[in-house]
């Protein structure tokens, strides 16, 4: 029998490895749990890291120290002496890497894709933890090479997260020899790490469901990270070659992307974008899944349209690797392969159109509560449509030639990587903390947490759009230097204290993570009535997740099932219908689907 | 603005707390004053004869945007008051509805299509009409961190520009046996268009990747070394003073890497371009 041989590769996989205890367990504990923790207490520092970065760079762009005044004198008062211009393409080249490398992925794929994926499927551990304890481990080590390259001779690398060619590649133009290099292998370590995650969830996913677990029942957030994984795996590698090679061009004498040599300035670009189109996917495809897994928790609904979700998912994951030339229209690229490049972007908007629209057939007709959780995740969603529309601009190439380097890309990216990827975190961590530590966190705080990060995220990187469409490059270490720019300066000044704003609100969310941590209410084993196999252990889980492995009877989403006793029926519920025949018939259609 | 100041800093010597939020509103303010004169928080003027293709594109696509956004808002609003919780009150369990999965696939599907074809149409358009003979053709090779800018001489050619020669002695790449280019003339981070007369540019880097940009033109191309790009042309609609801007990051220098952009009346330019007196034998520039 089949569940026979699900049954015993649980086993085989789950407990193979012992318990380890005390404080070891956060450092060598094999537990995904654990793993997964690490990779948020991590990748949260990391944020708080990155953020500094982007104040700073913010701080140079609102009063830069390189400012003329009227009356003649150098620098302006109020402006930070040592950001100096290289220093400046420092801290907007790292504040990038940290923000992609360090936090979004790994907040995503190591910290919930950890955690989630065997809670999530019945499963007591992943399939190769020691693998799992590696990868972890690569990726601090990655983190600390980049930010280590701050300090040597030089500095850290400059040549934007992009790193284009040749500028990167040739350290006579780019003046950070050893910073870039490091760049290239942390950035290489780092995608070591991811590769060795993403076979690891693919290998879970398929191979230690829960018996009854069907791929069709496996919940939206799972999904999610299975596709990514798909992602990372084909992406990764790609990016991982172009930066050994950027690394031997630096160090070994090679020149493939200098073209002083023979090499090809573009082959860099297509190698990065082939990486970093569907990269902008594996950072947004797992908080899509989380955030339409919480948007039916706190509507009391099933997802809408869940099939048509994953589809949705696995169509972005095959397109988001056939746009990557849209990067490039700038570059005087053919016209039929702009023209091919146009459309397969434009399509891409499609499966997003869809997902949005089925966010909306959830919450119609529900019974929404408006939880912290509930907040973000529905902030996620508009902020992602915003993100997403203002991309359409992009998939046009005559007006992507326009506004391609300008702040309203910044704009654009930001409405997608925090708008999206950091609201869908947070409503993430709002929804699983509970789980993760036992205890609730505090929902006046959250609320509070959640409003002021909301108006000062809008306010911070809306007026982007604006000084984008008004002519204003990003990049430059000083608009004033410009004429045309310099009338902009005030909207600029006022980006910047939204940032600070933006900043200092997370602060409180900080305050409410580690004192609940010890005060929070308990929050037994489901605080939220939902239905996944998660929900069904203590919290936190113990060692092996489940002390019976469940048997999965159900979709991911019965909510408010007419007749039921209550508006939740628990993945591991056996049907009504076995208990009473007549009812059998008309319950199974509907909980098809 | 002195009325708005005043009454407002003295309230936030005593309250500190309300300190910054008095600096944002006054921000505000600041960039709204600045709104009424110089219109900072939309496109630029544009002065290019194919900006006016771009700005049409761009408004409709604004307005789809525009559309599709205001829909799911009100929509979400709506769900959101009339779905909210209220005791006794069930959601209602439903796993979705097929017709409505199609429709809200395709009909986006045929917009994103049709926009898709329209842009492409517009940038073939744009990109394959060739320029007019009587183009002025102007070069620009950019280095860290400079534009170096040649114009051709009386005869109205440039000397044949090769990308493979593009070095530090010669940055135009000029092939020496041209005779054309014996009579150009080159400034350094300075260009004269004139009115009313296309002009097409010959495109190409001296050392990383260089990015001409002026926001009045609409025009943005990417200079990647080891090439001469020369299908960008425009033709300037009114005359004006604006900047010649780097963008595509070049190193440390790249924020100040910029030049001087005249758009005169054809008679200016020519006085401009006798004035630049043509150096005896000119194989390169600067």
């Amino acid at each position: 029998m089949s569940t026979t041989t699900l049954n015993h590769s649980i086993e085989s996989h789950g407990h193979e490895h012992a318990e380890v205890t005390g404080w070891r367990k956060y450092i060598w504990s094999l537990d995904h749990k654990i793993i997964g923790l690490q990779y948020l207490f991590t990748s949260l520092g990391f944020l708080f890291v990155g953020g500094g970065l982007a104040l700073l760079l913010r701080w140079q762009l609102a009063y830069p120290s390189t400012q003329v005044m009227a009356n003649g004198d150098v620098g302006n008062p109020l402006s930070l002496p040592f950001i100096n211009p290289q220093f400046y393409n420092s801290l907007f080249t790292m504040h990038a890497t940290v923000m992609v490398f360090l936090v979004v992925m790994p907040l995503l794929i190591g910290a919930f894709g950890n955690y989630l994926i065997p809670l999530k499927i019945g499963a007591g551990d992943m399939a190769f933890p020691l693998i799992n304890e590696l990868s972890y481990w690569v990726y601090v080590l990655s983190g600390a090479i980049l930010l280590g390259s701050f300090f040597v001779a030089g500095g850290a690398a400059a040549g934007g997260w992009t790193s284009y060619a040749p500028l990167s590649s040739v350290s006579a133009y780019n003046g950070t020899q050893i910073g870039q290099s490091l760049w290239c292998v942390g950035i290489f370590l780092n995608g070591l790490a991811s590769i060795m995650g993403a076979f690891n969830y693919i290998t879970t996913i398929v191979n230690m469901r829960a018996p009854g677990m069907g791929f069709f029942r496996m919940p939206l957030a799972v999904w999610s990270l299975f596709i990514t994984a798909f992602l990372l795996l084909l992406a990764v590698p790609v990016l991982s070659a172009a930066a050994a090679m950027l690394f031997l061009d630096l160090n070994a004498g090679t020149s493939f992307f200098n073209p002083a040599n023979g090499g090809q300035p573009l082959l860099w670009q297509h190698l990065f974008w082939f990486f970093g189109h569907p990269e902008v996917y594996i950072m947004i495809l797992p908080a899509m899944g989380m955030v339409s897994d919480i948007l039916s928790i706190f509507s009391r609904k099933p997802v809408f349209g869940y099939r048509a979700m994953v589809y949705a998912m696995v169509a972005i994951g095959f397109l988001g690797f056939i746009v990557w030339g849209h990067h490039m229209f700038v570059s005087g690229m053919n016209l039929v392969l702009s023209a091919a490049f146009g459309v397969s972007t434009m399509v891409i908007a499609v499966p997003s159109a869809i997902k949005t629209f089925n966010w909306l057939g959830t919450l119609w007709g529900g019974s929404i509560r408006f939880t912290t959780a509930m907040l973000n995740a529905l902030a996620f969603v508009l902020m992602f449509v915003i993100g997403g529309l203002s991309g359409i601009f992009m998939a046009s190439t005559p007006v992507d030639i326009f506004v391609h380097h300008t702040y309203f890309i910044v704009a654009h990216i930001h409405y997608v990587l925090f708008g999206g990827s950091i609201f869908g975190i947070f409503a993430g961590i709002y929804t699983w903390y509970p789980k993760m530590f036992g205890r609730m966190l505090d929902e006046n705080l959250g609320k509070i947490h959640f409003g002021l990060t909301f108006a000062f995220y809008n306010l911070c990187f809306f007026p982007m759009h604006n000084v984008g469409l008004g002519g204003m490059m990003r990049r430059i270490a000083d608009p004033t230097a410009y004429e045309h720019l310099r009338a902009l300066q005030p909207i600029n000044q006022f980006i910047t204290l939204a940032a600070i704003g933006l900043g200092f609100s997370q602060f409180i969310f900080l305050w409410n993570f580690f004192r609940s941590l010890r005060h929070g209410k308990p929050a037994g084993k489901n605080p939220w009535n939902a239905t996944t196999l998660e929900w069904i252990v203590a919290s936190p889980p113990g060692h092996g997740n489940f002390e019976v492995t469940p048997r999965v009877y159900r979709g991911a989403y019965d909510y408010s099932v007419p007749g039921a006793p209550r508006d939740f029926m628990m993945q591991n519920e056996p049907e009504p219908s076995e208990s009473s025949q007549g009812k059998a018939a008309g319950r199974k259609s509907v909980t098809a689907g | 603005m002195k009325l708005l100041e005043t009454p407002l800093m003295t309230r936030t010597s005593s309250l500190r707390g309300l300190a910054f939020l008095t600096a944002f509103a006054l921000t505000l303010a600041r960039a709204q004053a600045e709104i009424r004169e110089t219109s900072v928080w939309w496109l630029p003027r544009n002065v290019n004869m194919f900006g006016h293709d771009v700005d049409f594109l761009f408004y409709i696509i604004l307005f789809l945007t525009g559309v599709a956004f205001i829909g799911v808002f009100f929509a979400m609003i709506l769900f959101l008051i009339k779905y909210r919780y209220r005791p006794g009150v069930a959601a209602i369990h439903t796993h979705g509805n097929n017709a409505l999965e199609v429709v809200w696939t395709t009909i986006p599907a045929f917009i994103f299509l049709a926009l898709a074809i329209y842009g492409n149409e517009q940038w073939s358009k744009m990109r394959r009409q060739t320029p007019p003979a009587n183009a002025l053709p102007v070069a620009v090779v950019g280095e860290q961190f400079g534009w170096n800018v040649r114009y051709p001489g009386p005869d109205g050619q440039l000397g044949k520009m090769v990308a493979a020669k593009i070095s530090k002695e010669n940055p135009f790449g000029i092939e020496l046996a041209d005779p054309a280019g014996l009579d150009d003339f080159t400034t350094y981070n300075e260009l004269v268009f004139p009115v009313g007369r296309p002009v097409r540019l010959y495109l190409g880097s001296k050392d990383v990747i260089h990015a001409f940009y002026v926001p009045e033109f609409r025009l943005y191309q990417d200079m990647v070394p080891g090439r001469v790009y020369d299908f960008v042309w425009l033709k300037a609609e009114a005359t004006g003073n604006f900047q010649l801007a780097c963008n595509q990051l070049c190193g440390q220098g790249h924020y100040k890497m910029f030049g001087k952009l005249s758009v005169v009346p054809e008679l200016d330019y020519e006085t401009w371009a006798k004035s630049k007196t043509p150096p005896p034998v000119t194989m390169t520039g600067r």
